[in-house]
């Protein structure tokens, strides 16, 4: 059994932005040996998302603007005051509840040494209160060959 | 647009060189989340579309033993890109405070000062401690930004920082730009007749105490001033501030846009009052 862990770092720029991150996580996979196995991919923020979908402008353009329709800005959310233990106000309730639509992480099963996925199928890793530094980890877990082979 | 009230003390490129510098963040400024590189702070500028920000340090050496960020962390942040303003602080009770101030606006560019009463603990009406400082100012021709009202700082004392604390030096240094940021919340109504009473009295709009940007602005501005006030009274006296790190940018510009200022007024409280009061102004000697 093989578990290998990768981190990645990107630096968004825009306040909610999805950014493709299929190849990385093929790569881990690859890079990895795993022949038989789960990739997992796992944002390690809660105003950040994991999600998958078709990889086009229009569709980020309408997940970006269905996410500010379904939970708006302008709004009496409880989240919006002091957090003493940050020291900052925290004023970005609707970046942690579209988080919360979205979810932060995404698997896919790893069959001769790639991971699987249908052609369409674009992985992103999706800023909700950017720009900032960001961080998601990418788990590979598995059997080194294949199980016939065993 | 300017942002009149940044604080450059999340930079992970100044604040993982220093020790001192995380521990005075963290224990007296009071911002416990990760530092962020550099280049964040430029894109929450861009995300904002604000295109420059005032730089402000503290000098706490007497009060705290620290500096949070130095003059010269700022002068170098200055000098290596145009979008930041720097400007300087100093320790009023340390004796060559005037010429500290004079060595930074002189030496290192700086463009302004930056005070703190309740968290570097002095009374902004001392003639021993604080007029020194007006003093200099005034000849070196560079405005001074008051810390007035609410001190989110854990060390804060907002008993030092009210903003009639400030009358007495305003009327004796006419040619000192005086600025009161956060709207001097929750002495709201006094920042307001000094502002109003003064022409050398400038207000930020940096207000924060619960709510988001929009709420807190609504309410102090448009509910407790009025907005008629704004327009008739304070149209040329107004800077943006945002107060970054501990509040962000983007939804302080947006808070902002929200009411239902005229253009005139937004351009001025946005850029023009900014422009004008970072002019060099000839020193009074």
């Amino acid at each position: 059994m093989i578990s290998k862990i990768e981190r990645f770092t990107v630096t968004t720029r825009r306040e909610l932005e999805l950014i493709d991150i299929t190849a990385q996580v093929e790569g881990a996979v690859a890079s990895s040996g795993v022949q038989e196995g789960v990739v997992f991919v796992m944002s390690l923020h809660t105003t950040t998302a994991l999600t998958v979908n078709e990889g086009l402008p229009d569709l980020e353009a309408d997940l970006a603007g269905c996410l500010e329709a379904l939970v708006p800005e302008r709004f009496s959310y409880r989240h919006a005051r002091f957090l003493p233990s940050d020291g900052q106000m925290a004023i970005n309730a609707p970046s942690h509840l579209r988080g919360a639509l979205l979810g932060f992480q995404a698997f896919f099963p790893v069959e001769a040494g790639r991971m699987v996925r249908g052609e369409r199928q674009t992985i992103y890793f999706v800023e909700l209160d950017g720009p900032q530094e960001r961080t998601y980890l990418i788990q590979v877990l598995g059997l080194r060959q294949r199980k016939e082979s065993l | 647009m300017i942002d009149f009230h940044t604080h450059p003390v999340m930079i992970r490129e100044l604040v993982s060189e220093e020790a001192e510098l995380r521990r005075a963040v963290r224990e007296v400024f009071g911002l416990l989340f990760p530092p962020q590189p550099l280049e964040v702070f430029l894109r929450e500028l861009d995300e904002a579309g604000v295109e420059r920000a005032v730089l402000l340090p503290l000098d706490c050496t007497t009060a705290h033993g620290c500096r949070i960020v130095s003059n010269e962390q700022v002068a170098e942040l200055a000098s290596g890109n145009p979008r930041f303003i720097g400007f300087a602080s100093v320790d009023p009770n340390l004796e060559d405070a005037p010429r500290a101030l004079e060595r930074a606006v002189k030496g290192l560019g700086l463009r302004g000062l930056k005070l703190d009463p309740a968290l570097q603990r002095f009374r902004p009406d001392s003639r021993e401690r604080a007029f020194p400082l007006y003093q200099a100012c005034s000849q070196l021709g560079v405005p001074v930004m008051i810390h007035c009202g609410l001190s989110w700082a854990p060390r804060g004392r907002a008993g030092l920082a009210s903003p009639l604390f400030l009358e007495e030096a305003v009327q004796e240094f006419p040619a000192l730009t005086f600025i009161i940021p956060h709207f001097g919340w929750p002495w709201v109504g006094e920042a307001v007749m000094l502002a109003l009473k003064h022409a050398n009295v400038y207000l930020d709009t940096s207000i924060l105490y619960c709510g988001t940007p929009r709420q807190a602005l609504h309410r102090v501005l448009a509910e407790q001033v009025g907005l008629n006030v704004l327009e008739q009274g304070l149209h040329d006296r107004l800077l943006f501030g945002s107060n970054y790190p501990r509040q962000d940018i983007r939804r302080s510009v947006r808070g902002l846009l929200d009411l239902p200022l005229s253009p005139s007024l937004r351009e001025a409280l946005l850029a023009g009052n900014a422009e004008r009061l970072l002019q060099p102004q000839a020193g009074v000697s």
